[in-house]
């Protein structure tokens, strides 16, 4: 009985991903704007003005890309998704505020990290190694395990190779950011794309409501 | 034993019957669904969800909204206290139940 109630919660919860706006704009989105920021880092040159600019504004970046990914998703699937096949408002978490606090907590010893990270490996390029790591971790933990969608099993592969190769390629390591989330951004993209297209083709427009 | 079986004969018919069950549990996963949505996941037709909803509705398990998504006219359904208090005893008498027979 606990199983047939979890498969219907779980069936709930992949709806989210169905029409691959998740991957297209928010994987795809966000990867993107990371790909420019670290190769706007490395084109201004380690020690510029700009570059301790963009460095200091690494959390409002990301910040600034949720929200506006964010924004971009509803509008999408308000305009695509909720017609064809209908409108969810997910449950807010139960503790939001403790939730949020410990979202806060995690992103800023993340971003420290990240900058330890970034000035402790000069000549090895781990970082994009890392980078790789983490993002093929919360792929694999986050929407395999909590949402059962499979596809991204391929792309957590993804970013483990793409992160494994890039670290011995020998570009200068703002490029090698650079490159590693254009991958990551153009393999969303492909996924999502994919996921559209076919959920498109199975969901004509509803003609009445 | 027998007059713990017995307590099955309580259990809330409104909610134990299956189109109304699948109904709930899908409301009871998010803070609300729309119309169309609870329609294609149930898979019943128009009159027959929109007759079950009203049952519910009476009963106080939910609560129906008309209102715009954006220009989308949507008919917003939510599952309210009420109704995720009677879906937790459903739960719970059946899982006791099925525990007692296996």
């Amino acid at each position: 009985m606990k199983d047939n109630f979890s498969d219907v919660e779980q069936r709930v919860k992949r709806y989210w991903y169905v029409d691959g706006f998740g991957e297209l704009v928010g994987g795809g989105g966000m990867c993107l704007i990371l790909a420019i920021y670290f190769a706007a880092g490395q084109y201004f040159g380690d020690d510029s003005l700009m570059d301790g600019l963009l460095q200091a504004s690494l959390v409002l970046v990301l910040l600034g890309g949720f929200y506006l990914v964010r924004r971009l998703i509803n509008a999408a699937k308000a305009r695509v998704t909720y017609p064809r096949t209908g409108y969810v408002e997910y449950s807010e978490p139960k503790n939001k505020v403790v939730s949020g606090v410990l979202s806060a907590v995690v992103g800023m010893l993340l971003a420290m990290t990240f900058v330890f990270i970034v000035r402790q490996f000069n000549k090895i390029d781990a970082m994009v190694a890392v980078s790789g790591a983490v993002m093929g971790i919360i792929l694999l933990v986050k929407q395999v395990w909590t949402a059962r969608v499979k596809r991204f099993y391929i792309l957590s592969a993804a970013s483990l190779i793409y992160g494994a190769a890039l670290s011995v390629s020998g570009f200068p390591r703002g490029y090698n950011l650079g490159l590693f989330y254009a991958l990551m951004s153009i393999s969303f993209a492909i996924s999502g794309g994919l996921t559209l297209k076919k959920y498109l083709d199975e969901n004509p427009p509803q003609t009445d409501l | 034993m027998a007059n713990d079986l017995r307590a099955v004969t309580t259990l809330d018919r409104l909610i134990h019957e299956p189109a109304r069950l699948l109904i709930i549990t899908i409301l009871s996963s998010v803070a609300s669904a729309d119309f169309l949505y609870l329609q294609r996941e149930t898979g019943l037709t128009k009159g027959n969800l929109s007759a079950h909803l009203s049952k519910l509705e009476e009963a106080g398990y939910v609560k129906i909204e008309k209102t715009f998504k954006g220009k989308l006219p949507l008919t917003v359904c939510k599952l309210t206290l009420t109704g995720q208090k009677a879906l937790k005893a459903y739960r719970q008498q059946v899982k006791e139940f099925m525990e007692m027979t296996s």
